[in-house]
Formats: C-alpha cells, sequence, structure tokens
C-alpha cells in the first residue's frame, strides 16, 4: 500500500486566498474609499453576524441565495445555522424587525465577508467581500436613480476607469411569456434559451412570440437605442407598464448623472434571483468579470427596496493601483520625535530592533524606501 | 467587396484592445470560411490553412483578430473573455453550459447530431426502462449524464476524446455518445443509431461581459454575420 505525499502547507481550500501585504492594504483603503462616499450620502452602517439560523436567514430574500450557502449545526442549540452567502438579506431583515420603526427612506450600507458554496463559471472565489447600500422604503424611478448615481459615484472615487451601467427589468420576459399559455416545461425551455440569448432556439419555442422576443434580444445594448426598441413594440399592458418604468429610471438616472454609461437589456433577468423590479449590473471595460450588482427587491413584511451590492475584489482588480505609504527606517538611536512627525506626515516609519553596521544595506533588507539622515530622510537607490 | 469598417472604428476603439474571434479547427471552419467572407472578415491567408502553424491571425480589419484553436475550446476562450466572439459548435455550448455565453446567432453550418449508440443488435430484449445504470464512453460527459439521468438512469463515463466507436467492442462500455453526421463511422464500426440526443449546428457565441461592454463593435460584427447569412449564395459567390 502507499500513502499520497503530505499535502503542502500553503494549500488552501480551493477558492480561498491569503491576501499579503499590499494587497491586503489596497484592499482596506479600497473599501474605506467606498465606504466613506456611502455614509456622505446619509447611509448609515450596519453590521450583520456572519453566522444566522438557517431558517431566518434563508427565508423571504435569502431563499433565492439558499443553494449558495455553507451549512453547520449550532452545538448549543442543535439548530442548523448558514454563513451568509449574501449580506442583502440580512439587511432586509434588519429593516422589517429591529428598524421596523425608523423613519422612510431607510438608507443603510454595510461591508463584510461572506461565503459561497460555489462561484460561478468563471469567479472561482469562495470568500468574497461585499460592499453595499440599501434604499428601503419608496419605490420610484428617483430612488432606483439615487442608487446607482451613488454607485457610479464610489466606483470614481476609487478610479475605476471606463464604467458602464447595464439596466435589466428581470420581471419584464416572465410577464410577457405568461400572456401567452405556454406549458410549465416549455416555459422553463424558452426561459433558458433568453437567458443564454440562444436566438435559434428562442424562434423554435416562442411560436407567436418569437418575433418580438427576437427583436428584444437584438435591442440589448446601449440605453437610447435599446428604449426606442421597446418603445416601438406592441406590448401587452403589463408588460408596457414596466419598460415604460425601465424608461423612467433611465431618465432619472441620467438626469442625476448626464455623463453616464448606459446599456439597457431588456429581456435579461439574470441575477440575485429576489430582484422584482429594475436591476442594474455594473461592469468596466476590459474586466470580463461583473464589479456589482443591485436592483429593486421586495423587503421582509414587503416593502419595497432597492440596493446595489459592489464586489471589492474585483473592484480592485479593476482600479489603478495605489501607491502604500513610504517606508523609512529609522536605525537604533534615531530621535524618536523624528519617527513620531514622519508617522503624522504618512510615512510609514520601520524601526531598526539591534544596532547594524551598515544601515542603508539594512534598510533596502527590509524593503525601505528612504532612510533618516539628519532630521530629515532621504530615497535609497 | 469588403464592408467598410467604419461601424466599429469609433472613438472608443483608441481605448480598447483588439477584438478576438475564435474560431474552431477542422470541419467547421471550412464551412465557416464563406460565411466570415460574406461578413467582411478577411484573416491572413494561412488561416484556413490547416498546414499552418500560427494559432493567432490578423485581419483585414486592424481591430479584429482571429485565433484557431479546438473546437471544444472556442466555448472556454469565449467564456472567459479571451475572446470576445467565437463560432462553435451547440453540442459544446450544450456540454459546457457556460453562463457567460450568448448564442445570438444559428449560422446554420456543421450540421449534425449527437446520439446515442451500440453494437448492431445487440439491444434485443434489453428493456432501458429496467436499468439503473449504464456505462457510455463519450467526449460529452455532461451531456450523457444529463440525459440519462432525465431518464432515471445512472451513466457511469467512460471519458474518451476519440475512437468512441472502439469502446463497446473492446467492453469499455456498453453505449456511446457521439456526435454523428453521416452515420459512415458508426456503421463501420458496426455500430448503429439508437437515440438522437439533439440536432446541432453552429453558433455564433459572444462573451457576455464584452457584449455588455461594448455593445456597439460586438453589436456591429452579429449585425454582418446576419448580413452574410440572408445572403449566403452571393457570400460563396465572392472572390476568397
Amino acid at each position: 500500500m502507499t500513502d499520497d505525499p503530505p499535502p503542502n502547507p500553503a494549500l488552501l481550500p480551493a477558492g480561498f486566498v491569503d491576501l499579503l501585504p499590499s494587497d491586503a492594504e489596497a484592499e482596506a483603503a479600497g473599501m474605506e474609499s467606498l465606504m466613506r462616499v456611502f455614509a456622505s450620502h446619509g447611509y448609515s452602517r450596519v453590521k450583520p453576524p456572519l453566522l444566522e439560523f438557517e431558517d431566518t436567514l434563508l427565508s423571504g430574500s435569502g431563499a433565492a441565495v439558499a443553494d449558495q450557502a455553507f451549512r453547520l449545526m449550532d452545538p448549543d442549540t442543535r439548530r442548523m445555522m448558514a454563513l451568509r452567502p449574501d449580506i442583502t438579506p440580512q439587511i432586509a431583515r434588519i429593516a422589517a424587525t429591529r428598524l421596523a420603526d425608523a423613519p422612510r427612506p431607510l438608507r443603510l450600507s454595510y461591508t463584510g465577508l461572506c461565503v459561497q458554496a460555489s462561484g460561478g463559471a468563471r469567479e472561482s472565489d469562495r470568500q468574497i467581500s461585499q460592499a453595499g447600500i440599501e434604499l428601503i422604503g419608496p419605490d420610484t424611478p428617483e430612488a432606483d436613480a439615487e442608487v446607482v448615481a451613488l454607485g457610479a459615484e464610489a466606483l470614481a472615487a476609487l478610479g475605476v476607469p471606463g464604467v458602464s451601467f447595464d439596466l435589466t427589468m428581470p420581471p419584464l420576459a416572465p410577464a410577457l411569456i405568461a400572456e401567452v399559455g405556454f406549458t410549465p416545461a416549455e416555459r422553463q425551455a424558452l426561459m433558458r434559451a433568453l437567458d443564454r440569448k440562444d436566438a435559434a432556439a428562442v424562434a423554435k419555442l416562442a411560436g407567436g412570440l418569437a418575433p418580438v422576443l427576437t427583436e428584444l434580444l437584438h435591442a440589448a445594448g446601449p440605453a437610447e437605442r435599446a428604449l426606442s426598441v421597446l418603445g416601438g413594440l406592441v406590448l401587452p399592458a403589463p408588460v408596457r407598464v414596466l419598460s415604460e418604468r425601465l424608461a423612467a429610471t433611465f431618465a432619472a438616472i441620467k438626469a442625476r448623472v448626464p455623463d453616464i454609461r448606459v446599456t439597457i437589456d431588456p429581456v435579461e433577468f439574470r441575477g440575485l434571483h429576489y430582484h422584482t423590479g429594475v436591476c442594474v449590473t455594473v461592469y468596466a471595460r476590459g474586466q470580463h468579470e461583473e464589479l456589482g450588482r443591485g436592483g429593486r427587491y421586495v423587503s421582509n413584511n414587503d416593502e419595497p427596496a432597492c440596493g446595489l451590492t459592489l464586489r471589492p475584489e474585483a473592484l480592485l482588480r479593476a482600479a489603478p493601483a495605489r501607491a502604500g505609504r513610504v517606508r523609512v527606517f529609522l536605525p537604533v538611536g534615531s530621535d524618536p520625535a523624528l519617527g513620531r512627525r514622519l508617522r503624522a506626515e504618512g510615512y510609514a516609519t520601520v524601526d531598526g530592533l539591534v544596532p547594524v553596521a551598515d544601515s542603508r544595506a539594512e534598510a533596502k533588507r527590509l524593503e525601505c524606501d528612504m532612510i533618516v539622515a539628519g532630521d530629515g530622510v532621504v530615497a535609497l537607490t | 467587396m469588403t464592408a467598410p469598417f467604419q461601424d466599429t472604428t469609433t472613438p472608443e476603439m483608441s481605448q480598447d484592445t483588439k477584438l478576438v474571434l475564435a474560431l474552431p479547427k477542422g470541419r467547421i471552419l471550412k464551412a465557416a470560411a464563406p460565411l466570415l467572407a460574406g461578413a467582411g472578415i478577411l484573416p491572413a491567408p494561412d488561416c484556413l490553412d490547416e498546414g499552418s502553424r500560427r494559432l493567432r491571425f490578423p485581419t483585414d480589419d486592424p481591430a479584429l483578430d482571429v485565433v484557431r484553436v479546438r473546437s471544444f475550446d472556442v466555448a472556454t476562450f469565449v467564456a472567459f473573455g479571451g475572446a470576445q466572439l467565437g463560432i462553435c459548435g451547440a453540442d459544446v455550448l450544450m456540454e459546457f453550459d457556460y453562463p457567460e455565453i450568448y448564442a445570438p446567432l444559428d449560422l446554420r453550418i456543421g450540421a449534425c447530431r449527437v446520439s446515442v449508440a451500440r453494437p448492431k443488435g445487440q439491444g434485443e430484449g434489453d428493456n432501458p426502462a429496467r436499468w439503473s445504470r449504464v456505462r457510455v464512453a463519450t467526449k460529452y460527459p455532461a451531456i450523457t449524464r444529463r440525459h440519462f439521468a432525465a431518464r432515471g438512469i445512472n451513466a457511469d463515463i467512460v471519458h474518451l476524446h476519440g475512437a468512441m466507436e472502439l469502446a463497446p467492442v473492446l467492453d469499455l462500455s456498453h453505449l456511446i455518445v457521439d456526435l454523428v453526421d453521416t452515420g459512415s463511422t458508426l456503421r463501420a464500426n458496426g455500430l448503429e443509431e439508437t437515440e438522437t440526443i439533439a440536432t446541432v449546428t453552429s453558433r455564433l457565441i459572444v462573451n457576455r461581459t464584452a457584449l455588455k461592454t461594448q455593445p456597439e463593435r460586438i453589436g456591429a460584427l452579429i449585425a454582418r454575420f446576419r448580413q452574410a447569412l440572408a445572403a449566403p449564395a452571393t457570400a460563396e459567390t465572392l472572390p476568397a
């Protein structure tokens, strides 16, 4: 019998990573800038826990993410608990319970870690950060627009280039399909074809709806063009209401942020499955992943709500690298007052703990950028 | 004859890298050549020459490159955003089922089917409704598992990359699931088709994020393919 070689101690479970110096610092700094933007617009910060009872965390809007949750048993109560795969359902719970009597509109922000059983096909991360906002109470295009505009401001604060927002109306395609008497199996196959924008399958499965759905599939793109296609179609009344709301939300966003880049995809309904109205996905040119996602949903207690969740890991890949603090080496015996002054000026000071013969060489060995000289600093070359 | 490219050289292009179109080696590439010409995409001449060692080719459009990869890999290159567009069989899309891929256009080339086959005459008195499991050799493990699971049967997969027809003969498996065009390879190896899982054609596929972030450029390319499809006869008569 042979044994497998012992596992390498550096190996982590798939989907988990160590963030090392500079990356970890960049993440913390980036997160701080995001939260500062949210706070500056009156979004008060809340901090729900990592673990909750499964039946409360995954009920209501949380049901949509139930299949993504790691579960474990509380050894104390013997009840099943779940690690949060998403923070939004927790905010919905807080708004409906502890903050039920807080004045509306209720504006909350949050950041924290989530763990998901599996990422998407592309996304292999299982531990992800979220930073987001929820606007609870109003159901108006202006509320949708506030959330998108704030997202745009937060991304601008990070300096992410080429940001675009893709607006969708997830209930629109189902409402259109509901007007025709498809069997559940036909409906499922058609929804799947629409999800993959599989034009051949849509044409085959949609029957009389095929021309409208095909036109809508090809309408996805720049907002003005997509809305003009939508406006030109003859749509049943319930679908028309949805399409008009989409147009009104776009107009409200444009009014707030005139230079924002918006695309519209009228038949897309992908995303977090709890969304019930206008949704938004954030992209940046040249990035292969979504930077964030949000939209309108019904909070616990049937209260309308709209939120946006950004993915800090993706944002930091998209944002330009920021310079960290400059490291200055202070050999043993340096004046403590000088160290205090340098730290106040934003330097990071690295103290020598033992006397060394060559301070410059020691400073380089410790990855410092500068070294003290007299009562100032000089760069190491 | 070549469509002008003004529609893709919008001001935003200057900040962008090139678009990449992934093409599959072999059978589909040959069938796609007239379509590419019809859509006004002229890759470097050695792109269509299977003997060429190059993998990436420029086209007459400075903003568009073509890469030539295995047909199964076209879907992967597009799903991960390495290529923004690709041409790939619906069989490959069914197998990988990447949510990142949109398939906006049926190119109506490379028609064939994904079928179940078994040694001729072996099925007498064997009722599949009574099976709990079956051993199947295939290069489509996901399609095969799904197909049999829907019938309440666990498929034990023998994952091969070629010469599937040998598997039942050499007792690796009971059945095979494979891509069938004329069926002559099956017949030559003493197999017969018992069931068609799906008929497939090649699709123009697009990376979801690329479509969302560069809708003008990608939309314009899709439109050119759609026009080429609308006039396939003229596409074929165009000088290459």
